[in-house]
């Protein structure tokens, strides 16, 4: 036992070690790089970068704030009924998390593009075709895509956090004289609180820092794409490592603020549901009516990959609201760009080594947090976490200075002549914290006996973690891995910014590029992207069928 | 207020499997009622259809004579305290108990004596600012009490309320919450498994199986005069004799007993082991027979024996119990009129 106890320290030890030097060692490099009190006061008395920051700001309030809109009388819904297709919505609710924003954002210039499908069809209604997109309505169009996006996250929080709400608790506020509306006010709002911190937090970061859906609208006057362009010029200017400094500041903040200072005694909310479904099944047809409103949220999120796909099979997709017959010809012209084959074969090594890497370390670390129960693997538990509170952008910044900076790091991660392991490492980083909790689940959900059972049959530890753990969360294991690699082959900020020379661009800097050129680029860019989708409905897929409803909680923090 | 009048109710979750079959049930004002049955009886969907929180498929409730059948939990006027307390956690003892009384409007500083009255009476005014996941069992349970108690309600609803707690702990509740009861006149329904609480506490109470009330009245008259096996079983140990009543005799294999009640033929004969009474061994008579000690337990104030007679078994409970060996022979007698033929 005491050797095993030792074995355990020293694997966490070697994976806090990993984890200090590819995520707190970037944070650092940024860190140091860019502080520079010079460039910080000159990124804030610049009128265009100090425009880029507050506007990133107001994207991350105005899209959480949707997406809790969205998201909670849908969960409010899903949890107070009983309906048929229920099982059904809730696999429905994840669908946006494999829909690419930023591909969703050339489907959504085709849906209100000035000669788009709303157009063409007030046109046909005889009404003046409006501008959607001109004006603040980039601004809108850029939350709204990234609200469509990230509301599964915040939706699956609330349902989890109304789950854990003893009915009793509210049946005896009933019992004690108060209204629906008080109940809901005074008890479930307050209850859930943790929860909904827990996912608005992420939503609030994850918008904050988000790169490719205003890239696609070209609404560059935002903190990450002025990152991205600086980007250039990063030779002769650090302006950029300042702004990544300055965003890394204000997105630990807000996790803070909106975690830590907002969700306080979240511990005394530990007591789970003694009665089991309070669940109302409604009469005749009035039990559809709660579907409605989820299958109009999901057509909503959708709507904009649907109009991809007109625009990726429609000879011609201008000013009509149906494609203008159908071909493969945009398929001919994407595959006949010399990036997108090349791509294809990159995406797949690099994300398939950041998925071996993102697995090996998140069943490490679960088993450290869930069952060693070692002094210290709170720790690894924070530090796998961290990702979802530092922006894409500071880790590749990260890396980027630790190449220049460190002559080892130049060596392992060139990201002009080999940027295998550095874009894998940089993805993998990011991904861990989904293998963790997919893999936590499946541990806490299996009964510890059944492990101290082998045990006690003389099976050693080793023997004990292969033949009995193992196979125990192996669904849970192939999902963490799926969703880590499908990702990763989505993965915009790292793979824009990392990726330099054109041989070695994996698929969505090739489809971004693709997008840029004009004419045919955006109906190849289409084309493409929903091949890539149609890639990840698959995994999604067959993650649904190995995990069922339990697949949500991947993502519930 | 009030009277509760329940009437043909039925209630059932799974097609074809009813909770609740046909019940008829009228409590007085100011009465302290009890249901008593085992688990799976229904009490508690009774209680959950009283509050409100469980519709019933079909019957009507009145309070006080009003219909509220349709009314929604609060509009009912019926504070329950609930078997998990239900007590909320992100609030203190104080606001917990303050929760109805702000409900209904009443002015600060009517709340603020009326939480503490209810605090004091249930001795927890020392922990009003407390967080309530921070208190034990027992001190959660009074807080229940108190939360319900305060709004003053015209009925009282306790769902098992002293299931968690330990055994002298739970003496004390019982005596506190018969005493606040009466004090305070309400009208109360307490649902419990437990026979001693009931027994110890009820104006009033029902015995129920399978959804339907199988006797009602009286502590003394359900224990002592049980209308059929499972009551008589349910309250308390019973000893059960086969035999033939004649005339007014009951026989058995060791002998014949008087009976009261107009019975003849083949009849099942009931008494309780503490109304069977060992008598000296030189003492004869009719109706004293003789009997083995089998095996006894010791439980201090009294013993219960096993004793063989013929070929049956007998249970006998002796207060203040004689220090006897097993294998002793020994004389024993029913008190006179406790024997009793079930229908």
């Amino acid at each position: 036992m005491k050797s095993n106890r030792i074995i355990q320290y020293l694997v966490m030890t070697a994976l806090t070690l990993f984890l200090g030097v590819f995520l707190l060692l970037p944070v650092f490099t940024v860190i140091q790089v860019g502080c520079d009190w010079g460039l910080i006061v000159e990124a804030f008395r610049s009128q265009v970068y100090l425009e880029g920051l507050l506007n990133s700001l107001k994207i991350a309030v105005v899209t959480t704030i949707l997406v809790a809109l969205i998201s909670l009388p849908l969960a409010l819904i899903y949890d107070r009924f009983d309906f048929p297709g229920k099982e059904f919505c809730s696999l429905a609710m994840l669908v946006p998390m494999i829909l690419p924003p930023f591909v969703g954002a050339l489907g959504f210039q085709q849906l209100l593009g000035h000669y788009g499908v709303f157009n063409s069809i007030l046109a046909a209604l005889g009404f003046e075709r409006m501008d959607f997109l001109g004006g603040s309505g980039t601004f809108w169009s850029v939350c709204f895509i990234e609200a469509l996006h990230l509301y599964p996250i915040f939706y699956l929080n609330s349902v989890t956090a109304l789950g854990n709400i003893d009915p009793a608790l509210n049946e005896s506020a009933a019992n004690m004289g108060a209204s629906r509306w008080r109940r809901f006010v005074s008890i479930t709002l307050p209850m859930m609180r943790p929860g909904l911190l827990a996912g608005g937090s992420i939503v609030l970061v994850w918008s904050f820092t988000e790169l490719g859906t205003p890239l696609m609208f070209g609404y560059t006057r935002v903190a990450p794409v002025q990152i991205f362009n600086g980007l250039n010029e990063l030779e002769t200017n650090p302006l950029p490592y300042t702004l990544v400094l300055i965003m890394l500041a204000v997105s630990a903040g807000l996790y803070l603020v909106s975690r830590l200072a907002l969700g306080g005694n979240s511990s005394a909310v530990s007591a789970k549901g003694t009665i089991g479904g309070s669940a109302v099944r409604l009469r005749s047809w009035k039990r559809f009516l709660p579907l409605v409103p989820f299958v109009v949220v999901s057509l909503l999120a959708v709507l904009p990959h649907l109009a991809l796909i007109g625009v990726a099979f429609g000879k011609s997709y201008y000013n009509t609201i149906l494609p203008h017959g159908f071909t493969l010809q945009h398929f001919d012209n994407a595959l006949s760009n010399a990036l997108v084959l090349p791509s294809i074969g990159n995406s797949l090594r690099y994300s398939s080594l950041a998925m071996l890497i993102a697995v090996a370390i998140g069943v490490v670390v679960a088993l450290a947090s869930v069952r060693w129960k070692l002094r210290g693997s709170v720790v690894l538990d924070l530090l796998a976490m961290l990702p979802l509170a530092v922006p894409g952008v500071v880790i590749a910044f990260g890396f980027l200075g630790m190449t220049v900076k460190f002559a080892w790091a130049g060596a392992l991660f060139d990201p002009v002549e080999n940027p295998l392991w550095l874009l894998s490492i940089a993805y993998a980083v990011r991904r861990i914290p989904y293998v963790v909790r997919s893999v936590g689940s499946g541990l806490e959900q299996t009964p510890e006996e059944l492990e101290l059972a082998a045990r006690n049959m003389g099976a050693g530890s080793w023997q004990t973690l292969r033949r009995i753990t193992v196979p125990m969360v192996a669904a849970n294991l192939l999902v963490g891995g799926l969703f880590a690699f499908s990702f990763s082959m989505l993965e915009v900020s790292d793979s824009l910014i990392l990726a330099q020379k054109s041989e070695f661009f994996p698929i969505t800097k090739a489809l971004f590029e693709l997008s840029q050129i004009l004419g045919s680029g955006p109906s190849s860019a289409s084309a493409f992207g929903v091949w890539a989708m149609c890639f990840l409905a698959m995994t999604l897929i067959t993650a649904g069928i190995l995990m069922g409803k339990r697949i949500g909680s991947i993502f519930k923090f | 207020m009030g009277t509760v009048k329940l009437s043909n109710i039925c209630k059932s979750f799974t097609p074809g499997v009813p909770v609740l079959n046909n019940l008829n049930l009228e409590i007085k004002s100011g009465e302290l009622f009890f249901l008593l049955g085992p688990s799976g009886c229904g009490k508690s969907t009774l209680l959950r259809i009283l509050s409100g929180l469980t519709a019933p498929d079909s019957g009507s409730i009145c309070f006080d004579g009003v219909e509220v059948k349709d009314l929604p939990p609060e509009k009912r006027q019926a504070a329950m305290v609930f078997q998990n307390y239900a007590l909320w956690p992100l609030m203190t003892v104080y606001e917990n108990v303050a929760f109805g009384l702000k409900i209904r409007k009443l002015p600060a500083n009517e709340i603020k004596k009326r939480v503490m009255e209810a605090l004091e009476m249930v001795h927890l005014a020392d922990c009003a600012k407390r967080r309530t996941p921070q208190l034990s069992g027992g001190q959660q349970q009074r807080v229940a009490l108190a939360r319900a108690l305060a709004v003053n309600p015209p009925l009282l609803l306790l769902d098992e309320p002293l299931s968690n707690l330990d055994a002298r702990l739970r003496d004390a509740m019982r005596e506190e919450i018969s005493a606040i009861c009466s004090q305070r006149g309400f009208t109360a329904l307490y649902v419990t498994h437990d026979r001693q609480e009931a027994l110890s506490m009820a104006d009033r109470m029902a015995v129920m199986k399978d959804g339907v009330i199988r006797q009602l009245g009286t502590p003394r008259e359900l224990y002592e005069h049980p209308a059929d096996r499972f009551t008589a079983e349910f309250l308390g140990d019973i000893n059960f004799i086969p035999g033939e009543v004649k005339d007014g005799v009951f026989s058995t294999g060791f002998g014949k007993f008087p009976v009261a009640g107009d019975f003849s033929g083949n009849h099942t004969a009931a008494i309780r082991p503490e109304r069977i009474g060992f008598v000296p061994a030189n003492a004869s008579g009719d109706g004293i027979f003789e009997a083995e000690l089998v095996s006894g337990s010791y439980m201090g104030d009294c013993c219960n024996w096993m004793c063989r007679v013929g070929d049956f078994c007998l249970n006998v409970r002796e207060f203040a119990p004689e220090d006897r060996k097993i294998g002793d022979k020994v004389k024993l007698c029913f008190v006179p009129g406790r024997l009793m033929i079930l229908e």
